[in-house]
C-alpha cells in the first residue's frame, strides 16, 4: 500500500506481527526488521469483493450483517481515518447482530456458542483464518475478537463487557493511530487503565473519540450497525442435511418456504410486493433471484407461478445447503382471496381486473418491468406528449378519459413516430400545401390534403435548459396536414413553422 | 383359452340400483359440463355489423375462440404499402366489436418500430383497456400472447409479428380455442400463408373521398365459414368518424384490383 510517497504495510499475518511488524509501517523499515519478509501488493478492490461475498454468506446466520466500517474506510484511497487493526486483507471484520438468532443452534447461551462455533468451523473449512466473539456491544465484540486471548473469553456474558475487555490492549478501542500512540506513550496500555481516568480532562486532551469508543464498547451509548442489506421483515429458511441440486427439489423447497411465508403474511395482514430467494451453496457462494408483483400478494399458487419463471435461472452449483426466502418489500393488505375456502374452485371472473394484473406481473418478469405498460392520457397539445406509458401498478385511465381527450382534437394518426422524420416536399408555391413528399426514398404523390391544423408549442413548459421561454420570442408552431397519396395511404405531415424555409416532417400514419 | 362368461356383456349391476352417485363422479360430470360450456363459448362469434361479411363467417361473425391473421396488403398500384395503418385500423375495428376486458397488445420493436398512438385509436375502442407488452424476441412475443390467452379477464390478444410459424400458430389456436379469447396476428407485410388461422384478412388502404379511413379488405381464408360465390371475397369498407360506423362501399366489387387476385385461395 502506498501512502505519503512510500510503500507501507497494509496487512500482516500472525508471524509478521510476532516479528514486531505493524500495519502502516514503511516497507523499508519492515525489511530491516525481517529481511526475509515476503510481500504482495495489496488489492483493496479484490479484498472488498471478498468481504462483501463473505457478508452475503453470513446472511445465513442473521439478516443483520454489516461490513466493519473501519475496514471499509481503510480501503478508500483518501481515507484519513484508519485504525491500528482493522481493514481488508488480514484484519477485515464483519459485524453480525445475532440477537435472537442463537436458538437455531441450541437454547440460550449454548445456542450462541453453537452459532459461533459453526461460523468459525465453516469459515475455516473454506481456509479463512478467523476469530469470532460475541458480546452485548459491537465495540466489545470487536475488541474481543481481535485481542481476546482465552477461548472462554470470546463469548462475553450479558453485561459482562466491562470486565471482559478491561485486560485487553487499548488497540481494541478502535482509535485513530495518533491518539493510540499518545496513549501508549502515557502508559495507558490496557482498556481498563482508562476506566478510572476523569472523563473531562480526557475529552479535552484527546477529543471525543476515546470516550465515545469506550462508551460504545461498554454499551453506555448506542452504536447502530448499518446492515449491508436492509433486513427483511419476513423470512423463512430451510437448511438441508445433504446438499440438494435438482431443479425439482429447489422448486419443492421454494413452494414449502412460500407456504410458510404466506402464513406469516396472513397473520400480519400484509402482502408481498417483492420476494427474494437465496441459495446458499456448499462452496460458500450465494445465488439470489427476486420476483416483484404490482400489488400486494400473498396468494401462494400465484407467487409460485412467478417463481417458476425465475427458478430456472438459479444455479445450484455443487449443491445447496440452505435456502432462505425473504420478503424485502411488503405492503399492508387485507386480501379477499383468503376468505374463500380452498375446497371451492375459484371461478374466474371474466370481467375481473385480477387476471390482468397477474398477467402483467408474469409478463414483466420475463420481458422486463419497463416493457409491460398501459397508456395514460396526458393533458397536452403536443401529439407526442399526449400519451404516456405507465407501469401496470399505476392506476388505469378512467373509462372515457381518452374519448374526452380525443374529442377535443382533430383526427389523429393511429401510429405516431417517436421522432418526426424529415421529408422532402414539392409544393407549387412555398406557402401552398404540398404536392409530393419523399420519405425513406419513396416519393408519394399527394391527391388529397387537409389542413393546416396549427399546434403551438407549450410556452409555459420549461425549456430543456430549465428556463421558461421569454415572452418576446414567438414560440415554435407546427402546421399539421393530413394527406393522402395516390395509393390511398394516409399520412400526417407537419411544417415546423409558417415561414419560408421551414422544414417538413412526417409524424404519423392514419388509418 | 379363457371362456368369456355371458355375464361379461350384461350391464353392471350397480347401475340398476339407483344408489347415490359418488361425489367424485358428480364433480367429474360438472367439470365435463364446464368444459363443454367453454367449448361452446369458444364457438361464439362477434358480428362485425356488416351483413355482407357476417353471412360468410361461421355463426354470423368473427369466431372468438380462434386465431385470426390480419396482414397489410400491397397498395392498389401493387407497390408495397408504406405503412400498415389500414390493417391496424381494421384490427382496431375488430377489437371494438369484441366484448369488454383488457386488450393485450404484444409488440416487437424489430417488427413494428412505430408505436401506437392512443388518440387515433379512440374511435374504435378505449385505449385505457390496452396492456402493451414489448418483446425483444419472437418466442417471447408468442409466449406473452399465449399467457394472455390463458388469463381470465382478457378480451383479446393482438400480436405484431413478422410471421407465425406453424407450431406457434397451432399453439395460439389451441390456447384461443380453450379460453374462448380471440388471438389476432397483425402483420405489416404479407407473408406466405403458413398458420392454421380461422380467418385471414388482407387489408390495404384505398383512396378516400375526404380522408376518411377507407380500406380494401379481402377475406383470404375462412376456415369454418360459408362458401362464397367468389374465389376471394373482397369489400371496400369505409369508416365514418361522425357516426362511428363501418359500411361497405357498394362499388367495391366492380373496382376490385390488387395483385392478390392472382394467388390461389390458401387453406
Amino acid at each position: 500500500m502506498w501512502r505519503d510517497g512510500c510503500p507501507r504495510l497494509a496487512a500482516l499475518n500472525p508471524h509478521a506481527r510476532a516479528g514486531g511488524l505493524r500495519v502502516h509501517m514503511r516497507l523499508a523499515d519492515a525489511r530491516a526488521l525481517l529481511p526475509d519478509l515476503v510481500t504482495r501488493e495489496c488489492e483493496p478492490e479484490a479484498d472488498r469483493r471478498l468481504i462483501e461475498a463473505l457478508a452475503g454468506w453470513c446472511d445465513r446466520y442473521t439478516p443483520w450483517v454489516a461490513v466493519d466500517p473501519l475496514g471499509a474506510a481503510l480501503a478508500e484511497e483518501d481515507a484519513m481515518q484508519v485504525c491500528s487493526a482493522g481493514g481488508f486483507g488480514g484484519d477485515a471484520g464483519l459485524l453480525l447482530d445475532v440477537t435472537g438468532c442463537g436458538h437455531l443452534y441450541g437454547s440460550g447461551d449454548a445456542g450462541e456458542r453453537g452459532l459461533m462455533a459453526d461460523l468459525v468451523q465453516r469459515l475455516s473449512r473454506h481456509d479463512f483464518t478467523c476469530r469470532a466473539a460475541i458480546a452485548d456491544t459491537a465495540g466489545a465484540a470487536w475488541a474481543l475478537a481481535r485481542y481476546g486471548e482465552k477461548q472462554a473469553d470470546l463469548l462475553c456474558q450479558p453485561n459482562g463487557q466491562r470486565d471482559a475487555i478491561a485486560a485487553l490492549p487499548v488497540d481494541g478501542l478502535r482509535l485513530d493511530p495518533p491518539i493510540l500512540e499518545t496513549f501508549l506513550k502515557l502508559g495507558l496500555r490496557r482498556i481498563g487503565d482508562l476506566y478510572p481516568l476523569p472523563r473531562a480532562p480526557l475529552a479535552r486532551r484527546f477529543g471525543d473519540q476515546p470516550l465515545t469508543r469506550l462508551d460504545q464498547a461498554l454499551g453506555k451509548i448506542d452504536e447502530p450497525l448499518e446492515p449491508r442489506r436492509r433486513p427483511p421483515a419476513f423470512r423463512t429458511r430451510l437448511s438441508f442435511a445433504e446438499p440438494i441440486g435438482r431443479p425439482e427439489d429447489i422448486a419443492a423447497v421454494t413452494s414449502r418456504l412460500l407456504a410458510a411465508l404466506c402464513q406469516q403474511f396472513e397473520q400480519a395482514s400484509v402482502g408481498a410486493r417483492k420476494l427474494e430467494i437465496a441459495l446458499y451453496r456448499v462452496d460458500g457462494s450465494v445465488d439470489r433471484t427476486a420476483i416483484g408483483t404490482s400489488r400486494p400478494n400473498r396468494d401462494n399458487p400465484k407467487l409460485m407461478k412467478l417463481f417458476a419463471e425465475k427458478l430456472g435461472e438459479l444455479d445450484p452449483g455443487f449443491g445447496v445447503e440452505l435456502m432462505i426466502l425473504s420478503a424485502p418489500e411488503v405492503e399492508s393488505w387485507t386480501g379477499a382471496q383468503d376468505t374463500l375456502p380452498e375446497t371451492v374452485p375459484i371461478m374466474a371472473n371474466p370481467l375481473g381486473e385480477d387476471g390482468t394484473i397477474d398477467l402483467a406481473d408474469r409478463l414483466a418478469l420475463r420481458l422486463g418491468a419497463g416493457n409491460v405498460v398501459r397508456l395514460l392520457p396526458r393533458d397536452s397539445h403536443i401529439p407526442e406528449r399526449m400519451q404516456t406509458a405507465a407501469p401496470i401498478s399505476a392506476s388505469a385511465a378512467p373509462a372515457g378519459a381518452w374519448a374526452r381527450l380525443a374529442a377535443m382534437k382533430g383526427a389523429r394518426p393511429t401510429r405516431l413516430l417517436q421522432r418526426p422524420e424529415p421529408v422532402e416536399i414539392i409544393a407549387a408555391l412555398p406557402d401552398d400545401p404540398p404536392r409530393q413528399f419523399v420519405w425513406r426514398r419513396h416519393a408519394h404523390r399527394l391527391v388529397r390534403v387537409e389542413g393546416p391544423e396549427r399546434i403551438a408549442d407549450e410556452w409555459w413548459r420549461p425549456r430543456p435548459g430549465g428556463k421558461v421561454m421569454p415572452a418576446t420570442i414567438v414560440p415554435p408552431v407546427r402546421d399539421y396536414y393530413r394527406v393522402e397519396d395516390d395509393d390511398g395511404g394516409r399520412f400526417w405531415l407537419f411544417r415546423d413553422g409558417p415561414l419560408n424555409g421551414a422544414r417538413w416532417y412526417l409524424h404519423g400514419f392514419c388509418a | 383359452m379363457s371362456v368369456i362368461s355371458p355375464q361379461a356383456f350384461a350391464p353392471p349391476a350397480a347401475n340398476d340400483r339407483g344408489g347415490p352417485v359418488p361425489a367424485t363422479l358428480r364433480e367429474q360430470v360438472r367439470r365435463l359440463e364446464r368444459a363443454n360450456n367453454a367449448q361452446r363459448a369458444g364457438r361464439t362469434a362477434a358480428p362485425l355489423g356488416l351483413p355482407e361479411i357476417d353471412r360468410l363467417l361461421p355463426d354470423g361473425g368473427l369466431p372468438t375462440g380462434a386465431l385470426h391473421e390480419i396482414e397489410a396488403g400491397p397498395a392498389p398500384s401493387g407497390r408495397v404499402a408504406a405503412h400498415d395503418a389500414a390493417a391496424l385500423g381494421f384490427t382496431a375495428f375488430l377489437l371494438g366489436r369484441l366484448g369488454p376486458g383488457t386488450l393485450l397488445w404484444c409488440r416487437q420493436p424489430a417488427v413494428a418500430d412505430v408505436p401506437l398512438h392512443a388518440p387515433g385509436l379512440v374511435a374504435w375502442f378505449d385505449p385505457g383497456r390496452l396492456l402493451i407488452a414489448t418483446a425483444r424476441r419472437e418466442d417471447d412475443l408468442f409466449w406473452a400472447m399465449e399467457e394472455g390467452l390463458r388469463t381470465p379477464g382478457i378480451a383479446a390478444v393482438v400480436g405484431e409479428a413478422r410471421s407465425a410459424d406453424p407450431t406457434a400458430g397451432r399453439r395460439l389456436s389451441l390456447a384461443a380455442e380453450k379460453s374462448g379469447v380471440p388471438a389476432l396476428l397483425l402483420r405489416a407485410q404479407p407473408a406466405p400463408p403458413q398458420s392454421v388461422c380461422a380467418t385471414r384478412w388482407r387489408v390495404a388502404s384505398a383512396p378516400s373521398t375526404d380522408l376518411e379511413p377507407r380500406w380494401q379488405v379481402e377475406l383470404r381464408r375462412n376456415r369454418f365459414g360459408a362458401p362464397s360465390s367468389e374465389e376471394m371475397p373482397s369489400w371496400l369498407l369505409e369508416w365514418n368518424d361522425e357516426t362511428h360506423h363501418l359500411s361497405v362501399v357498394p362499388q367495391a366489387r366492380a373496382g376490385s384490383t390488387g395483385t392478390g387476385r392472382r394467388e390461389r385461395l390458401a387453406g
